[in-house]
């Protein structure tokens, strides 16, 4: 419970009232992340007065139809590269395993962008909203290193080969059972 | 009290005021005096008390959102998995603990119990072709195609078809 | 040829009161119940928890739809339930709820007098409840507000005719202008349950499109304009639901996906 606290200023209306008036249902915010602080939200859902206009968000088309385009173009990518890779499996070109790899890195950080905008968005959690994003942020450009060294790194010979071995992994140990 | 309530005898209080036209027009009830301010906060006052109406619970069981919250749900495990994967060699790239292809299957083969090895297959099998198929009925609709009820669940049942068949097939290839 | 006359006479006086005296009869019929169980919230006690209260209802004497139900109810058994309702025949949208877990009008939803089972009747998903059945619009009215639901055209035809419009481009509105705002589409996406202060809802995208596509409307790239930002259309994530909650079986999935490669065009 320290970290409720500790996060200067965010008490959410609900912590507010139910320490005043004892109410204890859990309605009138949904569901809530643990531990993390919630920003003050509108009472009721809405912001001011029925004749009051809502203001729509300054258009931004790098964070909407360019992004959604992006997330397609992506998706369309990954169906033969992925088709192939199950198609001839461990023994794909570091090419092809190379622009899988990275295109499904892409596709997974554009996804989780979706469901951290989706649940932790920055109206209901502000700063903790950006800082989900670095998290992501920082694992994929670990991940960017990370494939890299899977393919042309010594020792490793790609990703799908390595998915291939761990996949039939217990049947090579039975083949050694066997063997011995 | 008597004194206050009877016409007659109410001449003989203090704050009486005649029954005039003019006290009639013009006279307040200080009570009832309103505002549209204090209607405004009364309004709040009631909003913050209102309850959320039920949702995840009472909504009828549907292939629509089923389907769409078993899409999401896969794509983040198996994002997950993927990223711990290739995090873990990121990591191994900057502080050298060892990680390699080898290893990790050495890992893998004497850490995982059987047990454990085969549920984590087939739910990778099982919802990685599902994630598939489903991302490819998305795209279908993302080109305008599809959207009658009957084309739904159409869709929505051959990605069960298809991810039955080809998750038994993936997951038969783990023996 | 009288008595015959007077026989006739008394044979159709007996008939007669035969079919009085059944029509008077009480419901020989046994009662066919049905349960109801209605979600219940009183604003005047807030502090006591939303809960479901059952009602049982005889079939025989009720209508057909929930709605007939429900004012039986109020005015039968419990004159505190409340909720809202006007037309009675699914074009005002008042009757919007949540009956069997599907987000209906109560106004055309049939009960199955035959089923044994109970009735579940709620609220509009994920709205704050203003009193019992009654939810709060107030977001989704500003919202649908916000997107200019009215013709923006620069210059209207001087001697006062209409705008000219083809048929193929009329035949573009059908299916979209017949939406009566009941909330049942929006209220039904999860998406709207988490983010309803910032995405639109299908609704009202599904409006905003028919602006869009109305070859009289000369404000397309200022609403497109509008919709330019990651939140308004684009948590919208096709998971169907409004296309198949809809009473009036309107297609607001389409329209979003319309919306959406129209803006994704150049």
């Amino acid at each position: 419970m320290l970290g409720f606290r500790s996060v200067a200023g965010s008490r959410s209306t609900l912590q507010t009232l139910t320490r005043k008036n004892q109410m204890t249902f859990n309605s009138l915010r949904y569901f809530t992340i643990p531990f993390l602080p919630t920003l003050p939200q509108n009472p009721g859902g809405v912001k001011g007065d029925i004749n009051d206009n809502l203001k729509h968000p300054k258009s931004d088309k790098l964070s909407s139809s360019i992004h959604w385009k992006i997330e397609k173009v992506l998706a369309i990518g990954l169906i033969p590269l992925v088709s192939m890779s199950l198609i001839q499996g461990a023994g794909v070109s570091t090419l092809v395993d190379l622009s899988l790899s990275y295109t499904l890195l892409m596709h997974c950080y554009v996804g989780f962008q979706s469901c951290i905008i989706d649940y932790i968005p920055k109206r209901v959690y502000g700063h903790w909203h950006n800082r989900a994003m670095y998290l992501l942020t920082l694992g994929s450009l670990l991940s960017a290193l990370g494939i890299y060294e899977m393919n042309l790194g010594d020792k490793n010979n790609g990703s799908v080969s390595l998915t291939s071995r761990l996949w039939t992994s217990k049947n090579e140990q039975v083949v050694e059972e066997v063997a011995k | 009290m008597f004194m206050l309530r009877n016409p007659l005898l109410a001449s003989l209080r203090s704050s009486y005021k005649p029954n005039t036209i003019t006290n009639r027009l013009f006279s307040i009830n200080k009570n009832l005096l309103q505002t549209p301010a204090k209607g405004q906060e009364i309004l709040l006052k009631q909003r913050a008390n209102r309850p959320i109406s039920p949702h995840l619970t009472i909504y009828q069981p549907q292939i629509t959102w089923y389907l769409s919250s078993v899409h999401r749900v896969s794509g983040v495990l198996l994002g997950a998995i993927f990223f711990g994967v290739s995090i873990a060699y990121g990591i191994n790239k900057i502080y050298d603990f060892g990680l390699n292809d080898d290893s990790l299957v050495e890992f893998y083969k004497t850490n995982v119990p059987t047990w454990l090895d085969y549920t984590g297959k087939a739910s990778v099998a099982y919802l990685f072709t599902f994630h598939f198929a489903n991302g490819i009925r998305h795209l279908v609709w993302d080109k305008g195609s599809g959207f009658t009820i009957k084309g739904i669940y159409k869709g929505g049942y051959s990605v069960l078809a298809v991810c039955a068949v080809a998750g038994s097939y993936l997951f038969s290839k783990a023996f | 040829m009288s008595s015959v006359i007077t026989k006739r006479i008394t044979q159709i006086t007996q008939l007669n009161s035969i079919l009085v005296s059944k029509r008077f009869q009480s419901v020989a019929a046994p009662a066919n119940l049905k349960t109801f169980k209605i979600y219940r919230w009183n604003p005047d006690t807030p502090e006591v928890k939303p809960k479901m209260q059952e009602y049982k209802v005889d079939m025989n004497n009720c209508g057909g739809m929930v709605l007939d139900a429900l004012i039986k109810i109020k005015d039968e058994q419990d004159g505190t339930l409340t909720f809202r309702r006007s037309c009675r025949e699914g074009i005002c949208g008042s009757c919007a709820m949540n009956i069997d877990g599907r987000n209906t009008l109560a106004c055309l939803c049939k009960i199955d007098s035959e089923k044994a089972s109970s009735i579940k009747i709620y609220p509009l998903p994920h709205t704050h409840v203003v009193k019992d059945l009654v939810p709060d619009l107030t977001q989704f009215y500003k919202q649908y507000k916000s997107i200019q639901p009215y013709l923006q055209r620069k210059e209207f035809p001087k001697d006062g005719t209409e705008i000219l419009q083809t048929v193929e481009d009329r035949k573009k509105l059908d299916g979209l202008y017949e939406c009566i705002l009941c909330a049942c589409c929006s209220t039904s996406c999860p998406s709207y349950w988490w983010n309803a202060e910032e995405y639109l809802g299908p609704a009202v995208l599904m409006q905003s499109y028919r602006w869009m596509i109305d070859s009289r409307d000369e404000a397309k790239e200022k609403r497109k304009e509008m919709l330019q930002n990651s939140m308004s259309v684009y948590r919208c994530h096709t998971i169907l639901n409004c296309t198949k909650t809809c009473p009036k079986g309107l297609n607001p999935g389409k329209a979003i996906a319309e919306i959406k490669k129209f803006l994704a065009s150049a």
